[in-house]
């Protein structure tokens, strides 16, 4: 039982991480209806603008804090300068355009700070403390305190506030938006960078974890990318609990389905892709699209 | 420029063109070093592979990240048959044939969801390849890798081995070429490209774009498998390396670089994937991902359809900063599609489809 709960503890915080990098997906969907396969590539370039800034005397909540407003900005610019060509042509066009972002934000972390591993300190500290008779990490209870808190934020965002809206409206119909007087350019700026301010803090909070590396966030974009297929891409809510269902079964799998184990847990989110598809193609909360000719 | 697309499209003139090609792909490997050699036949792996990604995703318009994946599990197969002496016809089915049935399962799943979600499956499979191939320890030697000299040119023939493998690339991935250029020129075709641009479209014309997707993606998983049996001939190793998402993505950059929806830009392609990271390996091996990224958004910005259209562009660019350009461009309006086949199948093939395009297109082949 101990095990059990350890198990889920930790899979709700890889999880956690995985929803939040989905939930820049769905935003940026939302926004301009592309999926950005930089999104990964791009939270590893915070990653290591905050180990930099730790590197150079910073503590290392404040370096987060300021990879978090570089990212921003960052994003902003990317969709102004990179993606706007793109936003209204043709799709497939504007994933190739981010994987090509994300081979470039891979290959300038590279080349900056080379391929080899960086040690990465942790917001959170390493003991354990004891819930149930399971020793359950800090680390996996804060990541997923600050995760539920930022999403709390989102919400509020959102639903309370004038930016939140006009961000609701771009999404829905950026025509409409345009007309009624909306900067539609500047807010398709904005969502783009909130996505990587997104980006930057799953960044922080998973490099401990994994170690720095260019690549480090492939396997964690590919969990969100099947997270955003299970959750629906119209569905915030779904997708953050297909996320922590995904971190929650894949931990368990890799313990106590013999044939999965740790390597192969990758293939859990995609074994359950497969059945959902067959019983639910639109994704466990998404609506049909149904498009008018 | 239209006398010459005239005079290219006379039949004897195509003839002879196909007959110099002929010869020349005959006589090649006896010239070259055997670096060379080694080098053109690599070049003609990727190229076959590239074509495959071309099938699902230039001429079809689905994203796919799993190509490489394909190409891995047909060099697998090819090492394992190889290793245990099957017949070299039943390797050969068995390369093809494995990742075929593969890319169909995943394809039905796959396509079932709309837009860009076969992108969003397709990533996974060289993600999830890697450890499966390290787990299948058994069959794919685990992280060691798999060799095979069954390639190495038979004694009756007096060829080099580099020399043969060259033959047995020219010879496969040449009627694969052929093979595929058939398909996408005919009625197949028509289908993926309407797909590609309306599915709605292609829906109201009673050609369901679920079945065309799969079908698309299963051919292009067919065409990785003869890719992954040419890898083992030419490399004679493969190992989980072989398989990774880096790899997958620069097959996705030579595809759009060498230029989508074309079987030139495939060519292309495969020189790109061969003979690029080579080249920016000898400059700094740190730089290869970021010159890779940074062509691939350059070529997207300045050149969507992919070096196979620069001639093309180029000439585009000459003729408007000529004066009197305007008026000679009205004049030749036919002229303008025709040296590149893209720029057809690129044009909304919703408007006008009976008519006359067919005919046109088989004229240029």
């Amino acid at each position: 039982m101990g095990q059990f709960i350890q198990l889920f503890v930790d899979g709700l915080s890889n999880g956690s991480i995985y929803a939040v990098l989905a939930l820049a997906i769905v935003l940026v969907n939302q926004a301009t209806g592309m999926i950005n396969f930089a999104q990964g590539g791009m939270a590893v370039l915070s990653a290591y603008a905050t180990w930099w800034l730790t590197e150079h005397g910073l503590p290392l909540v404040v370096a987060i804090l300021v990879s978090i407003l570089l990212s921003f900005v960052l994003g902003g610019l990317i969709e102004r300068f990179v993606m706007r060509r793109f936003e209204r042509g043709d799709p497939d066009t504007a994933v190739v355009v981010t994987i090509g972002l994300l081979t470039l934000i891979t290959g300038i972390c590279g080349w900056l700070w080379t391929y080899n591993n960086k040690q990465f300190p942790s917001l959170f500290s390493l003991k354990t403390v004891d819930i149930f008779g399971a020793a359950v990490s800090v680390r996996s209870i804060g990541t997923f305190l600050v995760i539920v808190a930022i999403m709390l934020l989102l919400q509020a965002l959102f639903l309370g506030t004038k930016l939140g809206l006009a961000l609701r409206a771009v999404a829905i119909n950026p025509q409409s938006a345009a007309f009624s007087g909306l900067p539609v350019g500047r807010l398709l700026m904005a969502g783009w960078g909130l996505a990587a301010a997104l980006g930057a803090v799953a960044g922080a909070l998973v490099a401990p974890q994994l170690t720095l590396t260019p690549g480090m966030m492939d396997s964690a974009l590919v969990y969100a990318l099947a997270a955003v297929i299970l959750g629906g891409l119209s569905s915030p809510i779904g997708v953050v609990v297909a996320a922590w269902l995904i971190g929650v079964l894949e931990n368990l799998a890799a313990v106590y389905v013999h044939f999965i184990g740790y390597d192969l847990k990758v293939a859990v989110p995609f074994i359950l892709i497969f059945v959902v598809l067959i019983v639910r193609p639109q994704g466990l909360f998404g609506r049909k699209v149904v498009v008018r000719v | 420029m239209s006398s010459i697309t005239g005079f290219l499209s006379r039949a004897w003139v195509r003839w002879a063109i196909t007959a110099v090609v002929a010869v020349a792909l005959l006589v090649v490997p006896l010239l070259f070093s055997e670096y060379t050699n080694q080098n053109l036949a690599r070049i003609g792996v990727f190229a076959v592979a590239v074509l495959g990604l071309n099938v699902v995703m230039g001429y079809t318009g689905q994203v796919s990240l799993g190509q490489i994946f394909f190409v891995g599990v047909g060099a697998y197969v090819t090492g394992y048959g190889a290793t245990h002496d099957w017949n070299i016809v039943v390797v050969f089915l068995a390369s093809v044939l494995v990742p075929g049935v593969i890319g169909l399962v995943v394809a039905l799943a796959a396509a079932r969801l709309g837009g860009l979600a076969i992108a969003m499956v397709t990533i996974a499979l060289p993600i999830i390849g890697v450890p499966l191939a390290k787990r299948l320890s058994d069959f794919t030697g685990g992280s060691q890798g798999l060799s095979s000299a069954f390639s190495n040119a038979p004694d009756w023939t007096g060829l080099y081995n580099d020399q043969w493998q060259l033959y047995l690339v020219i010879v496969i991935g040449g009627a694969t070429y052929l093979l595929t250029r058939n398909l996408v020129r005919g009625k197949y075709g028509r289908a993926f490209a309407i797909v590609k641009s309306n599915e709605a479209v292609a829906a109201s014309m009673g050609i369901s774009p679920y079945r065309y997707k799969v079908l698309a993606f299963t051919v292009a998983s067919l065409i990785g498998g003869v890719s992954g049996f040419l890898y083992m001939a030419v490399i004679q190793f493969t190992s989980p390396e072989t398989m990774t998402f880096s790899h997958s993505i620069t097959l996705l950059a030579s595809m759009v670089i060498g230029g989508a929806a074309s079987i030139i830009g495939s060519l292309l392609g495969g020189a790109y994937y061969v003979l690029v990271p080579q080249w920016s390996n000898d400059i700094n091996p740190n730089l290869t991902e970021l010159l890779q990224g940074a062509l691939l958004l350059l070529t997207l910005f300045l050149l969507p359809g992919g070096l196979v259209t620069l001639p093309r562009e180029i000439a585009r660019r000459l003729r408007r900063s000529r004066p009197d350009g305007g008026p000679e461009r009205r004049q030749t309006p036919s002229a303008e599609p025709a040296p590149g086949r893209e720029a057809v199948e690129e044009t909304p093939t919703v408007g006008g489809i009976p008519t006359q395009r067919p005919t046109e297109r088989q004229e240029q082949a």
